[in-house]
């Protein structure tokens, strides 16, 4: 799946490639974690999913339909239906005019649920939920926190039922200390409710506590794929060593040990003759290279 | 510092919090207060807006109903009360508005003659001088004895050249300004917010040949537009509503234009979206509530604004036709004679003063109770 | 940059033709003509009909009236203003009397609004900031003409300190003196409107960071307001100002009147209320030159200083 934005026009069209060849698949009640700095086509690669853009080029196939053709309501309908999308800001994606209820509850009228009395009872059940009150229902989003705002914002995404959601950095922008709390929120939900979870993040130690697989990218391509612990054990592609290489250690012994390493995309690979793609490395273990460096690769491995 | 204290920490001094307990938060104390209840709560606070906004509710009262409070027709004409001072009786105790004035330059012989100067008009001699010979005086008269004007018929703001009642043409040219200024900014508001809400929620190229097109009527200069359109309809009121209107919009238009652009990106706008809201919920539930604070804040301000662009008409000689009255004729009108009837400026000039400083005061006021980060920057 | 230059220049030429067209239209299509006069003579009406090529249809007569601007200078001839005298000659001799009170005013005005404007920021919510913010919403609010009739009335009939009229065939003092009160009405409400723009501009300025920072180096309040917060907040004050201009201008038909100054407005009321139609045309054209003029300045300006701009990204309000 490929997304590009164009600007401008004529000669000086300039292609933006925010997501460039990026093929992945999630299975059914995983958490796929996707990574990568800011800026590299995560979140990009979310609201494509969703429809929020249109792929420039590219299929996405959701439980066997294909949902990257062109927009109707029929297909608006089965992505809506299908997946939900908790975003970043725990500010900006709540509608100031609206009241909790309002926020919560638009999602059921979408979808036809009238009846005012089936909606508060849906409202309720799902705030409790999410640990909030029914008493908060009536409520504007400027009287909660950011972890509680974040956590209404959980309640939009899986009051209508959705088989998947698409959470963009839920919690990059809290405080550290609620961090933990939202996370294990949307773990017991996943749990309960048997979601399929793509979840975006920069912070590498979130995504390892709650992805069964994870994918990172790097400039809108995707470099590496493979089950959690096993990128963490066995980091092949040069960034991936790099980002996990920047986590710190929270042993101040080990800490003191930590080399960074670091990455430059165009120093590290030779393109110019080799064209790269998608190997498979180890069993389900992908990376982005080129044959050679995947002969590399393999021998490194087969040593250890 | 503390390292000897800090190595003696075990495992097991450490305890997990949240570990296992559910989430639960406590209701809040105090009521939930919507964003208008916001809005509504810092501008009752803000005084100079609430006194602006009595004073304009009043003034509107007193447009509605002014014109019947006494018995004159504001087309009235009086041949024989021509250019009557005002009369007022609370004030006239006071000697101001008594219906009194000082007549220049009189032949002290006439003054004895009561077919000019009937029994009690002539109050006092103010000067008494001599011109080629003949005994001159100044004096000051009671202008309604010398019109015959019978005691309990008092002209509070006086007459004009026709002897028409000031009262009554001044609260209906009130009524007839301020119904052309709100329908000109009411339509020129929807208009543009219609506008300018297709052009930024949709973008793209019908955003751009949208907005190309306000660029080239926003080309022409108002007062040029507004002349050369009222020389086409002539001189009426909706003439003048046109005018207005023909460029008016154009702001309007950029404004929500803008928000639509700043707006449509927001994440909850995306939430709504991915939820599956339709454009028409999207558009009017999701981004045009933001709009309001600004839109009724620019229709306040905009109102004097075309108040003060009819009686500039007025003064070129476009303004509503006779014998219909606005503030820009009566202002016009009384600009002649102003200095031998300078109370027949004093009202209407009073008048519209009063109600565009009210209409700023109350515009700032609503801009800073729905916009708080802007107080102060006037 | 040139292209934009020429795109711009190009753009406001258009819409100068478009209101040139417009305006001679409108001015045709007007009901009433000077000709309805009865006491002219048949045969003197006939030659001025056939001179303006009245008896053709109104495009053909366009044409004429264009060729005649383009080729010399020949805007028509004024029939009932002056009569006989070209209108563009009508209009020379005036447009120095209306541009030397419209500059003034505009000269004074922004010195006096740039420290008034200083001042109240620099003693927000003080006496002074108090007293100036009052000044500039009655200013704002109350339209010229009502203070020109005040002091019309009591600064020249009342107390006699001025002539009550412009004084055209005065000369030194007294012309002078009769000039005040007309430039006086004019300025009032620029003067707020720089006041209240560079109050609101340097306030929020001075509540910046950098502008904490300047203090903690230890710059004075004043210094650190005129070095930092006025040289940041003067560029886009010329964008208020030089449209300003076109509204002085536009204000001043008005305040003319009420004078008596024999400027271009006054020309135009005379005009439309005589059925004067060249001369009609011709004074619309002044103000409509003025007014995209100005606009084009602000254009170009921006195009300077701001990049964005000229690759043709948009600037909103």
């Amino acid at each position: 799946m490929s997304m590009y934005f164009y600007s401008g026009s004529g000669k000086s069209q300039q292609v933006v490639k925010a997501v460039d060849d990026v093929t992945f698949h999630i299975y059914q009640g995983e958490t796929f974690g996707l990574v990568g700095e800011s800026g590299c086509g995560k979140t990009t690669t979310g609201r494509s999913i969703i429809r929020l853009y249109t792929p420039t080029s590219g299929e996405m196939f959701l439980d066997g339909e294909d949902i990257s053709g062109p927009m109707n309501s029929r297909l608006r309908r089965y992505i809506t239906d299908k997946v939900a999308m908790i975003f970043q800001d725990p500010v900006d994606s709540l509608n100031p005019r609206m009241t909790v209820r309002e926020i919560i509850g638009e999602g059921l009228e979408v979808r036809g649920i009238k009846d005012k009395a089936v909606v508060d009872e849906k409202v309720y059940s799902i705030l409790n939920k999410v640990g909030l009150t029914r008493e908060h229902a009536t409520r504007y989003p400027h009287e909660f926190s950011g972890g509680q705002r974040q956590r209404i914002g959980i309640a939009r995404a899986i009051v209508v039922e959705p088989a998947m959601v698409i959470a963009d950095e839920p919690v990059s922008a809290l405080d550290v200390s609620i961090q933990a709390q939202v996370i294990n929120l949307l773990g017991s939900l996943k749990e309960d409710l048997g979601l399929t979870i793509l979840f975006i993040a920069h912070d590498l130690s979130v995504v390892k506590h709650f992805s069964d697989r994870i994918g990172v990218m790097y400039y809108g391509k995707l470099v590496e794929v493979a089950e959690a612990d096993e990128l963490y054990d066995n980091p092949i592609h040069p960034y991936t060593r790099a980002l996990l290489s920047a986590i710190p250690h929270p042993n101040p012994l080990s800490e003191k040990r930590r080399r960074r390493i670091t990455y430059d995309g165009l120093e590290t690979h030779d393109y110019s003759v080799e064209q790269p793609s998608m190997v498979e490395i180890l069993p389900e273990h992908f990376v982005y290279c080129s044959p050679s460096e995947a002969e590399s690769y393999r021998r490194e491995f087969k040593r250890k | 510092m503390n390292k000897k204290l800090n190595s003696r920490l075990a495992p097991e001094d450490f305890v997990l919090v949240q570990l296992d307990e559910d989430l639960f938060d406590d209701s809040f104390v105090g009521q939930p207060v919507s964003y208008f209840g916001d809005a509504l709560i810092r501008l009752s606070r803000n005084k100079s807006a609430i006194i602006a906004f009595g004073i304009i509710v009043f003034i509107i009262i007193m447009a509605l109903f002014g014109p019947a409070m006494n018995q004159f027709g504001y087309n009235q004409q009086m041949v024989d009360r021509v250019n009557l001072p005002p009369r007022i009786p609370i004030f006239a105790k006071f000697g101001v508005f008594d219906g009194t004035r000082i007549l220049y330059n009189r032949q002290v012989a006439n003054l004895t003659d009561p077919s000019r100067y009937p029994e009690g008009s002539i109050l006092e001699t103010v000067r008494t001088f001599t011109s080629r010979d003949i005994a001159m005086a100044d004096i000051k008269a009671d202008m309604y004895k010398m019109h015959d004007v019978p005691d309990d018929i008092n002209f509070w703001f006086g007459t004009d050249y026709l002897g028409r009642d000031l009262w009554t043409r001044t609260w209906r040219g009130a009524r007839v300004s301020l119904m052309i200024a709100v329908i000109a900014v009411f339509v020129n508001i929807v208009i543009g917010t219609i506008y300018g809400a297709i052009a930024g929620y949709y973008g793209g190229k019908a955003d751009m040949v949208m907005m190309r097109f306000t660029e080239i009527v926003g080309a022409f200069p108002q007062s040029i537009l507004a002349t050369m359109l009222i020389l086409v309809l002539g001189t009426g009121i909706r003439a003048i509503i046109i005018a207005l209107v023909v460029r008016g919009w154009i702001g309007t238009a950029r404004l929500i234009r803008a928000q639509f652009l700043r707006f449509k990106g927001r994440e909850y706008v995306l939430a709504a979206r991915t939820l599956g809201v339709d454009d028409r919920k999207l558009i009017f539930r999701h981004i045009l509530p933001n709009s309001i604070g600004p839109i009724i804040t620019r229709a306040m301000i905009a109102v004097p604004g075309a108040i003060f662009s009819e009686a500039f008409l007025a003064f070129i000689g476009l303004g509503i036709q006779a014998p219909e009255p606005s503030m820009g004729v009566l202002l016009s009108d009384a600009q002649k004679v102003l200095t031998s009837y300078p109370y027949q400026t004093l009202f209407p000039a009073i008048l519209i003063s009063i109600l565009m400083i009210s209409f700023n005061l109350f515009g700032n006021g609503l801009r800073d109770a729905f916009d708080p980060t802007m107080r102060g920057v006037d | 940059m040139l292209k934009y230059v020429l795109k711009r220049l190009l753009a406001a030429a258009v819409t100068l033709f478009i209101i040139l067209a417009l305006a001679f239209a409108v001015v045709r299509l007007m009901p009433g003509s000077v000709y309805d006069d009865p006491n002219l003579d048949q045969a003197i009406i006939d030659m001025l009909i056939e001179r303006a090529h009245l008896d053709k249809p109104i495009h053909i007569q366009f044409y004429y009236f264009l060729k005649g601007v383009v080729m010399d200078k020949d805007w028509g001839t004024s029939v009932k203003v002056e009569p006989g005298v070209p209108a563009f000659q009508v209009l020379a001799n005036r447009i120095p009397v209306s541009l030397q009170i419209n500059l003034i005013s505009l000269l004074i005005s922004v010195p006096i609004g740039i420290v008034a404007g200083i001042v109240a920021a620099l003693q927000k919510n003080r006496g002074a900031d108090t007293l100036i913010s009052v000044g500039v919403i009655i200013f704002i609010s109350v339209p010229s003409f009502v203070f020109a009739s005040l002091m019309q009335y009591f600064l020249a009939y009342k107390l006699k300190l001025f002539p009550i009229l412009y004084q055209p065939s005065a000369v030194g003092a007294l012309r002078l003196k009769s000039m005040v009160l007309p430039i006086a009405a004019l300025s009032l409400s620029p003067i707020a409107t720089i006041t209240r723009y560079l109050r609101g501009e340097l306030i929020e300025v001075l509540g910046s960071e950098y502008m904490l920072l300047a203090k903690t180096k230890g710059l004075g309040r004043f210094k650190a307001t005129v070095k930092h917060a006025f040289r940041n907040a003067s560029l886009p004050m010329m964008n208020v100002i030089v449209p300003m201009f076109a509204n002085i201008v536009g204000g001043s038909m008005v305040i003319e009147r009420l004078f008596s100054i024999p400027g271009v407005g006054g020309t135009m009321i005379k005009s439309i209320n005589a059925n004067d139609h060249s001369l009609t045309v011709a004074t619309l054209m002044f103000y409509a030159m003025i007014s995209i003029g100005t606009a084009l300045l602000v254009d170009l300006s921006y195009g300077l200083v701001d990049p964005r701009v000229r690759v043709g990204g948009k600037k909103d309000e």
